[in-house]
């Protein structure tokens, strides 16, 4: 519980989540006022436009992957793992510490995100008079789904950052990994592109395009992914030598 | 800067503890290269040693496997009679600095602290106390990277004092301080070891902590070079005494009589090993030799400390 309070503080003190944050302000409210108010009506009239159409918040989770790769990434490139190693011995559970605030600043990023997509294109939509098709269920699923989604990419991101102490390195291997390298399998394989992390994330939030897994499979998927990183992640800080 | 005071540590208790650091056989392999090569030493509860030897010679490797950040190739280290990282909250007894520069330049000094102090449950209060120890108080909410290099080193000072331990390591805490930051650093280091606590202090350079440390521990590639008191080893230097005199061949064989062993340097003045100028001036005046000059040979200590630095390592 100490370490966690430290490790809390640790985000907070510096401008890193904050940058991250406005980051995801921005780019949430210019898509969301983009798409709704330019959209010719046909395209987000219905249930499954409006689904895919609000579900811009699962961006969020690229944010919240950044931000847990920083908690790695940035004590081995500033040298603070030296010291913060010397007063948690334990590497587990300074690990474990770290994995719970990675997530717990994910469901942050989650519920600003998805929060402002969801509440913003709604009142916009109404605002154009177009009726909202989706159901109480659907709009639960899409809230819900993108917070604990976007709790479980902070989670990788420490996961991601324990595996690759590089900064630049981490960052660009989740940037490839979810811009380029899932988004191509997923294009030539469906069947097994659905199963990767940022499409199954995507299915956490509901049916947001065709061929994803339903939304309970598409859960533990995720934290499966997250356990499976986790787990790399902490046996690379405990066999590593702090140097 | 003002005078530092250290409330007077508790005994330790628990531990049959008759060493605060030991070292067996340790040894750290990085690939083919042997950083550190069968090391064994004992440190004793209140003294301040020296841990001496050349840039790579494996002064750095081998603290952080006494600390717990590096794993030992073989042997083993520990503190108070224990392995480092199975001590109850180590950074309650021991105290560490292995870089200058350890902090994120984007948070504030004060953070810095309070970050650490949670992660073993020391109330904010302590944070005050000990920035006020280094005299960081006025900088404390400036992000770290307006701090100059003195400032750094005594940043990571304080997170080292944070729990009030017993043992205090320091991986060249010297480097880039300026003789007023010198001076500092030995009166602080004085202070601490008063109360019966133990430093121990890397440097590359003997002449840095000559006048700080009671013992000194040399190694050189890796492997236990010399390990001995400050004194024995000024006495082994035996402080060379360099003479000249137009009467030099009459204060030559009146040295030698004496016992005292000479020798001749390259521009004709005497060196006589062993002794004290004082001896030598009685000498010279007893034997009626005139004194031109007559002086202790001033790095003394330091070209032994080459000598032995140098020496390639034994097979």
């Amino acid at each position: 519980m100490n370490q966690l309070r430290a490790e809390l503080l640790k985000i907070r003190s510096t401008r890193t989540s904050i940058g991250l944050l406005l980051g995801l302000i921005a780019l949430a409210l210019l898509f969301t006022i983009l798409t709704c108010t330019l959209s010719a009506q046909a395209q987000i009239v219905g249930e499954q436009n409006q689904i895919s159409l609000l579900s811009f918040g699962s961006i969020a989770g690229v944010f919240a992957a950044l931000a847990g790769i920083m908690l790695f990434t940035s004590e081995y490139r500033f040298g603070t793992i030296r010291p913060t190693v010397l007063f948690n011995p334990n590497r587990s559970s300074l690990f474990v510490s770290k994995i719970v605030a990675g997530a717990l600043s994910g469901i942050v990023f989650g519920i600003i995100g998805e929060g402002l997509v969801f509440s913003l294109g709604v009142a916009i939509l109404k605002a154009r008079g177009i009726p909202i098709a989706m159901t109480g269920a659907n709009m639960t699923e899409l809230i819900v789904g993108a917070i604990l989604g976007t709790a479980l990419w902070g989670a990788i991101g420490v996961g991601l950052g324990s595996i690759v102490p590089n900064q630049v390195g981490a960052v660009i291997a989740l940037l490839a990994w979810g811009f380029v390298a899932e988004n191509l399998v997923f294009g030539f394989l469906p069947k097994v592109g659905r199963f990767l992390p940022v499409h199954a994330s995507d299915a956490m939030m509901g049916p947001i395009q065709p061929q994803l897994l339903a939304g309970n499979v598409a859960t533990v998927v995720v934290v499966a992914w997250t356990l499976v990183l986790a787990g790399a992640g902490v046996i690379m800080l405990r066999r590593r030598d702090v140097s | 800067m003002g005078p530092i005071h250290f409330v007077e540590s508790p005994a330790i208790e628990g531990e049959n503890v008759s060493y605060v650091v030991q070292s067996d056989s340790l040894s750290k392999r990085y690939g083919k290269v042997l950083a550190v090569d069968d090391l064994s030493f004992k440190i004793e509860a209140g003294t301040i040693t020296g841990f001496l030897g050349p840039n790579g010679a494996g002064k750095s490797t081998t603290l952080r496997m006494l600390l717990g950040l590096a794993k030992p190739s073989s042997g083993h280290a520990t503190i108070f009679g224990i392995p480092y990282d199975q001590l109850e909250t180590p950074a309650l007894r021991v105290g560490a600095v292995l870089e200058a520069t350890d902090f994120h330049p984007g948070r504030s000094g004060r953070d810095h602290l309070r970050m650490l102090s949670r992660a073993v449950g020391l109330p904010d209060a302590r944070v005050d106390e000990v920035l006020s120890l280094v005299e960081l108080h006025d900088a404390a909410k400036r992000r770290v990277k307006g701090y100059s290099l003195g400032m750094r080193q005594r940043l990571g000072l304080a997170a080292a004092l944070l729990g009030n331990p017993d043992l205090l390591v320091l991986d060249e805490p010297a480097n880039g301080l300026d003789p007023e930051g010198v001076r500092w650093l030995r009166d602080f280091l004085r202070d601490f070891a008063l109360g019966g606590r133990t430093v121990l202090v890397s440097s590359h350079v003997l002449a840095e902590v000559a006048q700080t440390v009671d013992q000194v521990l040399i190694i050189n590639r890796g492997r236990l070079v010399t390990e001995s008191t400050l004194d024995d080893l000024t006495a082994r230097v035996g402080g060379a005494v360099r003479v000249r005199s137009p009467q030099l061949d009459q204060l030559d064989d009146a040295l030698r009589r004496e016992g005292i062993v000479t020798s001749r340097s390259n521009d004709h003045a005497l060196l006589a090993q062993g002794t004290t100028r004082e001896r030598v001036g009685d000498i010279a005046f007893a034997a009626g030799a005139a004194i031109y000059e007559l002086a202790t040979e001033g790095s003394s200590l330091e070209e032994i400390f080459l000598d032995l630095t140098s020496v390639e390592a034994t097979p």
